[in-house]
Order: C-alpha cells, then structure tokens, then sequence
C-alpha cells in the first residue's frame, strides 16, 4: 500500500531581487487528489512548483510535506518527488535509454534494463531509437520527462504544463496517465493554464497575477 | 559507501559521455595549452634561457601553462549544467556530495588527460631535462588533484553567479597563488634533483590539496542548493 504525502505550503512569498513575485500563497495537496494551480503568465505558477519540490528557497513561509509517520525531512523529498517541467531539461547529447538508466543510477536504484523500457514504452517513445535527445521534438521531450519523472515511483508528482507540446491524442494520453497517478494514490500537483488541464482536479490554488 | 560510489559514478559517467560527444571542455582546454606552450616555446624555446635559471623558469611556465588551460575548461562542467537547465533535475535527482564528487573525478580524469599530452609535449619543445622523474611525476600528480578540487568548487560556485567568467578568474586566483607556488618549488626542486625540497613542497601541496577537500565538501552542499 503506498504511503500518501500531504504537502501543506502556508504563507509563501518569493521576491527575486527588487521583484516580489508573490505573496502569502498558501494551499494543500492531498493524496490520491490533484492540486491545479492555475494564474496569468508570469504569475509565478512555476516558481511555486519549483519551492513545493525544493528546488528554491521561498523569502516566505513554508513547505512540509507529511506522510503517516509525521514530517518528512527535507532531505528525503528528492525520494518522494517526480517532476517534469520546462526548468528541468534532459541531457541532449544522451540518448532517451541513456538519459533513463542516468536517472536511475544517480538515484542509487537498481538498474534494469526491461524496466527502463517499459518506463519508455509506457510514455510512447521507442527505447532503441538510436537519436540523442537533442534530436527529439518538444513533444517527445516532453513524454521523456514524464518517463523520468515516475522512474522512481514517487509519492509525489509535480507538473508544469505537462500538455505544452504535446498533440491532441498526447494530451489525451497525458489526462488519462495524470488520472491513473492520483488514482493510484500519489499527490499530484498541476501548474497549468491549459483549460482542460484545470479540469482534472477539483482542488485549485489560483495565484493572483 | 559503494552506494554512494556508484552515484559518484554515474555523474562521472555521464559527463564524460557528454564530453566525448561535444568535447567542448577538452577542447577549451587543448587549445589553450597548445596555444600558450606554442608560444612560449616558439618565444623562448630550448636555449633561450641561461642555463642557470632554465630548472625555476622552466617550471613556472609549465604550471602558468597548466593553469590558463585549467582556467578555460574546467569551469564548463558545472556552467554547462545551468546554461542547459539540466542543473535542477540534477539537484532533485542527486545528493548534493554524489554531485560534488563526480565533478571533482571528471575534471581531475580531464586535467590529468591533458598533462599527459601536454608536459612531454613540453619537456621535448623546451629541451627540460629532470634529474629526478619519479618525483617530477609525483609533483604534476599531486599538482593535478589540487588544481582540480580547487577550481571544482570555484566552478560550482561561480555556476551560480551571474558574471561568470570574470568570477571563475576572481575566485580562484588567491585559492591557487599559494597552490602555484608550491607546485613551481616543487618542479624546480625535482628538476634539480633535490629531493628533500621536493618533499617540502609536497607537503605543503597535499595540505593546501587536503584542506579544500575537505572544506569543499562542507561548502558544496550549501553553494548548490542556495
């Protein structure tokens, strides 16, 4: 049975230099449910994703994540995280399979090869495709961070316009693969201004622009 | 421990594949050790300096020549990470020390792949004889690991600086000044084949080496995740 993670972000503010690019943004997301942040461009949706998943340091407030056992130490969320979105590129000069078994092994898990497919295959890429990533369009780029994303069957996914680039059977595809990730229990946690992509959660933090 | 290894590893692994393919930091480095023993030995050459003074000259250019081409590839490793926005993945996926640690093996493995072409290269073009080889080596060894943890943790730092290269040259000149000048005793001394003056210099290079180790480990941690 996965253990869920609650992640609970109270008061959060962020200024980058003189620029306030927000102020007392509070919200929660719960397992088995996505959380949809919706606002205008430059409304700092990205920014906010990017400090739930750690990866900046907010000028204000906080961000706990909770499981079972209480608080989960900051330095195990990279465990419990998956994340796709534009601030997060793959290596282009490695191949999609490469890129895959790099994640895997910085990550300290076991190598396997049949896993590492299917990880692939899941997300409608080929793994013997021989092209570097470079080579790739922004759509299949896309399906490879999402690849990448769940690598370590995370407890947590974090998403920034996970249907940019993708066609409309991808985004189909992607609906249904984000559906199937809450179902089975995980946080999911959407940063979008795509009007189907609000759809997909009841929860909503709107920030203001 | 062999967890943490095979992490460190990976991260070796992957720049050193990336690099093979771009070759963008070796090539940074090649040219401007070429460039700079070119020009010294086409302005100086074997029989340009006294006799005399050819063992302290000709080890100073060599660590002025090591150290340009260190200057101008070995910051890439952490600066290509940020430009190419792999960086935050990287963050999210690795401990901070596995990072740090497989960095610090990548430019190592690339400064020591250079002085293996470049000092003979060197030792033929300005006619340097070495009275004690053993201990010549050792010092370029000792040399190369310093130089490498120093300018690792100077690239990290500077990675996430916004006026790049001016910082790399800013930082790390006071951090390698007392290194250099060391590592220039050091060569004389094994030149002239006076070892116990090899042995001091050594000393005090592995010290200045150990130190930065240690405090880079403690700092990186901090310079990569704020």
């Amino acid at each position: 049975m996965r253990r869920g993670v609650t992640i609970r972000f109270e008061g959060i503010g962020k200024r980058f230099g003189r620029r306030v690019v927000m102020r007392g943004i509070a919200g929660q997301a719960r397992p088995g449910s996505i959380l949809v942040l919706t606002g205008p461009n430059g409304s700092g949706k990205s920014t906010l994703l990017q400090i739930l998943a750690g990866l900046i340091r907010p000028t204000r407030g906080e961000v706990r994540y909770l499981d079972g056992d209480g608080e989960v130490p900051r330095e195990e969320w990279r465990h419990r995280i998956g994340m796709a979105a534009p601030a997060l590129a793959l290596y282009e000069e490695l191949t999609a399979m490469e890129n895959l078994e790099f994640c895997a092994r910085v990550r300290g898990l076991e190598v396997d090869g049949d896993r590492l497919r299917n990880g692939l295959v899941a997300v409608g890429l080929d793994p013997d495709r021989p092209t570097v990533v470079g080579g790739f369009s922004t759509g299949m780029q896309q399906r490879l961070k999402l690849a990448q994303a769940v690598l370590h069957d995370p407890d947590v996914l974090l998403l920034d316009e996970p249907g940019a680039n993708l066609d409309p059977d991808g985004q189909d595809w992607l609906a249904e693969f984000v559906r199937g990730m809450a179902e089975e229990g995980r946080t999911v946690v959407v940063a979008t201004n795509d009007r189907d992509e609000m759809t997909w959660g009841t929860d909503r933090v709107a920030l203001p622009g | 421990m062999w967890r943490f290894l095979g992490e460190t590893m990976a991260v070796f692994a992957k720049d050193m594949r990336c690099e093979f393919r771009t070759r963008v930091a070796f090539n940074s480095l090649a040219l401007f050790a070429v460039t700079t023993l070119a020009a010294v030995s086409y302005t100086i050459g074997p029989y340009g300096i006294a006799e005399a003074d050819r063992p302290y000259l000709l080890g100073a250019l060599l660590w002025i020549v090591v150290f340009f081409a260190a200057m101008a590839g070995l910051d890439r490793s952490f600066v290509k990470e940020e430009e190419t926005h792999t960086a935050p993945l990287l963050r999210l996926a690795a401990r901070p020390l596995v990072v740090w640690g497989g960095k610090l093996l990548f430019n190592t493995v690339t400064l020591a792949l250079l002085m293996a072409i470049l000092v003979p290269l060197y030792v033929v073009l300005m006619g340097l004889s070495v009275r004690t080889p053993g201990w010549f080596i050792l010092v370029l060894a000792a040399g190369c690991l310093a130089l490498a943890v120093t300018t690792t943790i100077v690239a990290a730092i500077v990675a996430r600086a916004m006026s790049r290269g001016a910082l790399f040259a800013v930082l790390s000149v006071p951090l390698l000044l007392p290194l250099l000048v060391f590592l220039i005793q050091g060569t004389r001394a094994a030149i002239e084949g006076r070892v116990p003056d090899v042995l001091a210099a050594l000393r005090a290079v592995v010290s200045l080496g150990g130190v930065m180790t240690v405090a880079s480990a403690f700092l990186f941690p901090v310079v990569w995740h704020d």
